[in-house]
């Protein structure tokens, strides 16, 4: 299991290291209202596909278990988890606890 | 440095013989089949999983990325069914659909995943020849080849910035299960049309995987076809 902040710290280094590979400084300091998708949002889409794969290695290890984040029930959502850091935290809170 | 494969379809035919030849060459080898697998050797893993099962693939590859790299995946697992387009039952259109294309984009997703997180990885799908020669009397299978290459260049500029590279790879008949049930004058025809007349040959086309496995130059998304067409 993981806490809200144990999901969120998760997040915010993956985007961190993500920020130092890519060049993009901003995403090393990013909080829980960083926009990760959409309009004016940190990544790219090869980001966010690269932000979630390595998401589910960095849940597996901390955890033990293999989740799959976007899956179709992620996709289909009327707020998506991946439109802020702090809902794809909760939403990893959600699916690690499934 | 060892490199690890995923080969689908591994049980017999093409996707047997190249399990063997990347064995011999060093390779660990993981193969995806639907049964049993007669295949032993230290470095080779069987697993039973269907392609067209997503939670399976998913799963299986999962359980292989957690273990090491997948630094090479084979989309070699595939049916054919030759028929007039307008007598070709729709279940059959859609088991064609489902088992070559859907197969492949389940495999090509999930370890394209592991790949991304290592930033690097070589994809290889496997087409035919009867997609640029648009064969009569094979609809259903040419459509779901072309998904195939049409996923292949896509999914080839979607994955070039994180390092994984995804190429096609296509034959005339090989001499397979798959090819037995169509008759020799239609295979005839079609060896003609591609410049072999001789046909294609099981160790043939695994040279022509190998050769294109090992060649970092040809550029992502390429489809190479072993035929002169």
């Amino acid at each position: 299991m993981l806490t809200r902040e144990q999901a969120l710290a998760l997040v915010l280094r993956r985007l961190a290291l993500l920020g130092k590979e890519l060049g993009k400084p901003a995403l090393e300091q990013a909080d829980e209202q960083t926009r990760l998708f959409g309009e004016a949002a940190a990544l790219d889409s090869i980001g966010l596909v690269t932000l979630i794969a390595d998401l589910e290695e960095d849940i597996r290890v901390a955890t033990g278990k293999t989740v799959f984040l976007a899956d179709e029930k992620a996709m289909s959502r009327l707020t998506s988890p991946f439109r802020r850091t702090g809902l794809l935290a909760e939403y990893v809170v959600e699916i690690v606890g499934r | 440095m060892p490199s690890t494969a995923l080969i689908t379809g591994s049980s017999r035919g093409l996707g047997l013989a190249l399990a063997e030849r990347l064995l011999a060459d060093g390779w660990t080898v993981h193969g995806f089949a639907r049964g049993p697998q007669t295949l032993a050797h230290a470095r080779f893993r069987a697993h039973v999983v269907d392609v067209a099962d997503e939670a399976a693939v998913r799963t299986a590859i999962a359980a292989i990325a957690a273990e090491g790299r997948i630094d090479l995946l084979v989309n070699n697992a595939g049916t054919a069914s030759l028929n007039s387009v307008l007598l070709t039952p729709g279940e059959v259109a859609a088991t064609l659909m489902r088992v070559n294309y859907l197969g492949a984009f389940h495999c090509l997703q999930a370890a394209g995943k592991a790949m991304v997180r290592q930033r690097s990885g070589l994809i290889l799908n496997l087409t035919t020849v009867a997609v640029p020669l648009r064969l009569d009397g094979e609809a259903a299978y040419v459509a779901s080849k072309a998904a195939v290459e049409a996923l292949t260049q896509v999914a080839a500029a979607e994955l070039a910035p994180q390092g994984v590279r995804v190429l096609a790879a296509g034959f005339g008949p090989v001499d397979t299960a798959l090819t037995r049930a169509v008759p020799r004058g239609k295979l005839a025809e079609i060896n003609e049309r591609i410049g072999r007349p001789q046909g294609t040959t099981i160790p043939q086309a695994v040279d022509f995987l190998v050769a294109l496995i090992g060649d970092a130059s040809v550029p992502s998304g390429s489809i190479r076809y072993l035929a002169s067409l």
